[in-house]
């Protein structure tokens, strides 16, 4: 007992400092959407339905409700009440996740915007990211604007020698993620990482082009992935044959199934308006900015510290 | 048997046959794929590191290394002499065996000698050893802002760099794990 809490009121160097910082880039992170006309919302934490990821392992909490992985399925329905531009703060749960980058419970920005795609979604992200660094001035690390792009058929190439757009092997592509492509990350700076294959598309919409590969970019910064964005996809058929591969996928893992999020199946079959989206990790987000690499640096309380 | 969850620094594992420890480790999980964890391992025979990536869950079996409290007495010709603080047993590693450590030892210090098998394999110095300085440049006064350091010879033979304000013959105190200057030893 005495072991267990010798290091838990242990914060970081001049972690007041840090919270201060913290605090004035989620004040940029508001008064950037606010001043863009986005309207903030708050969707619920305990929800049906967690997520769609198969790799996501969601919390319990009591009979058929989980701790929510992600709040895209209810701000999705809010779509539907013509609202156009939304943008939420929110914490967001992710089971056995924990190391220097990971915590099981960290701090999401998401926002979807209608009348655009991913190519307008990342013009934005770009314009977000820009905005924060400017605003803090000496303190940001070293960041050049605006950030190249890449795809992931060109990462793929250089640092794996396959493109798994090409032809798919999710077991090569995962293991080679973690041995080859992870540790050259942090040497490429700045970048946005585009056009997953189709098989990783999740609630993208596949390129109209180029089946093969979907509309999803993520973006990187010095080694940390910050956002994961679509072009999102509208098909309801499309959708419930999504939720359905992935359940029955996870239980061929021997992991609990998530059920389809109904209400977010009902407002498909409604009719939402084409749009683009994206998550944000803010407290990697925060460690990018202020050039740090380890997530209980920017936080107050990581799994250690609890 | 243990997984992928318990791994951890300093953790000793036992892979086809040979004992091996991780000194480092990095989870990874891109946000929407499989999650894995990248180790570098050294294999504590051998001494060989080398990078291991393992799958989320997957089953490891820890090595069950034994260890003794052993009081370091000399060395000579290569060959280092501890002895058991419980037994009065007498153990010779090797300079290989040693390994960095031998940077560190002086007469007379307790470390940890690791056993696999029966057999001796290494030793673990604590992680601060106070170590007097026998040649340095004398200190100059005034100057303990600027970062400025300079090479001080220890009496083990380790070379450290440490500031400008310590003084030759002064004890010092060292940080094991990367061989740097931490502070003077107070008095």
């Amino acid at each position: 007992m005495n072991q267990r809490g010798a290091g838990l009121n242990r914060f970081p160097g001049d972690f007041a400092g840090t919270l201060r910082l913290r605090h004035a880039i989620t004040k940029d992170i508001r008064r950037f959407f606010d001043d863009r006309g986005y309207l903030e919302v708050e969707t619920p934490l305990r929800v049906p339905c967690p997520c769609m990821d198969i790799y996501v392992d969601a919390f319990p909490a009591g009979a058929s409700y989980f701790l929510s992985a992600s709040p895209e399925f209810h701000m999705k329905r809010l779509l539907r009440l013509g609202v156009e531009r939304m943008y939420q703060v929110t914490r967001a749960f992710r089971a056995e996740e924990a190391g220097r980058h990971h915590s099981a419970e960290f701090t999401m920005l998401e926002w979807y915007r209608t009348g655009t795609d991913y190519l307008g979604i990342r013009e934005e992200t770009g314009d977000l990211v820009r905005f924060l660094a400017e605003s803090l001035g000496r303190r940001c690390a070293a960041l050049r604007f605006p950030f190249p792009a890449m795809t992931v058929s060109e990462l793929y190439a250089s640092r794996a020698g396959w493109d798994p757009c090409a032809c798919w092997d999710e077991t090569r592509y995962f293991r080679d993620w973690a041995e080859r492509i992870e540790p050259a990350l942090a040497g490429l700076g700045a970048f946005f990482l585009m056009d997953f294959p189709a098989p990783l598309a999740a609630l993208a919409r596949l390129h109209p082009d180029n089946p093969a590969v979907c509309q999803r970019f993520e973006l990187f910064i010095n080694g940390l992935e910050i956002g994961n964005a679509y072009s999102e996809l509208l098909d309801y058929g499309e959708h419930v044959a999504r939720f359905d591969r992935a359940a029955a996928e996870r239980v061929r893992m021997g992991r609990q199934p998530y059920p389809p999020d109904r209400g977010f199946l009902d407002a498909l079959e409604l009719g939402l308006p084409a749009c683009g989206g994206i998550a944000v990790g803010v407290d990697r987000l925060v460690m990018a900015l202020l050039g740090l690499d380890d997530i209980g640096l920017v936080q107050a309380f990581p799994a250690e510290r609890l | 048997m243990i997984d992928t969850s318990d791994i951890r620094k300093n953790l000793k594992l036992l892979i086809d046959g040979d004992p091996w420890i991780i000194v480092d480790f990095q989870f990874v999980k891109p946000g929407k794929g499989q999650a894995f964890t990248r180790t570098k391992i050294k294999n504590l025979i051998t001494g060989n590191v080398i990078e291991r990536t393992y799958k989320s869950g997957e089953k490891l079996e820890e090595a069950r290394i034994d260890e003794s409290e052993m009081a370091f007495l000399y060395s000579q010709g290569g060959a280092y002499t501890f002895m058991d603080n419980a037994t009065y047993e007498q153990v010779e590693l090797t300079e290989d065996q040693v390994g960095d450590a031998k940077n560190f030892l002086v007469e007379n210090m307790n470390v940890e000698m690791l056993f696999f098998d029966g057999r001796p394999i290494s030793i673990e110095v604590p992680n601060f050893v106070n170590l007097q300085i026998v040649d340095c440049e004398p200190a100059t006064k005034g100057d303990t802002v600027s970062g400025a350091t300079k090479p001080a010879k220890l009496s083990t033979g380790h070379t450290v760099n440490v500031p400008l304000f310590v003084n030759n013959e002064e004890w010092i105190v060292i940080d094991t794990r990367d061989g740097s200057y931490v502070e003077r030893v107070k008095k």
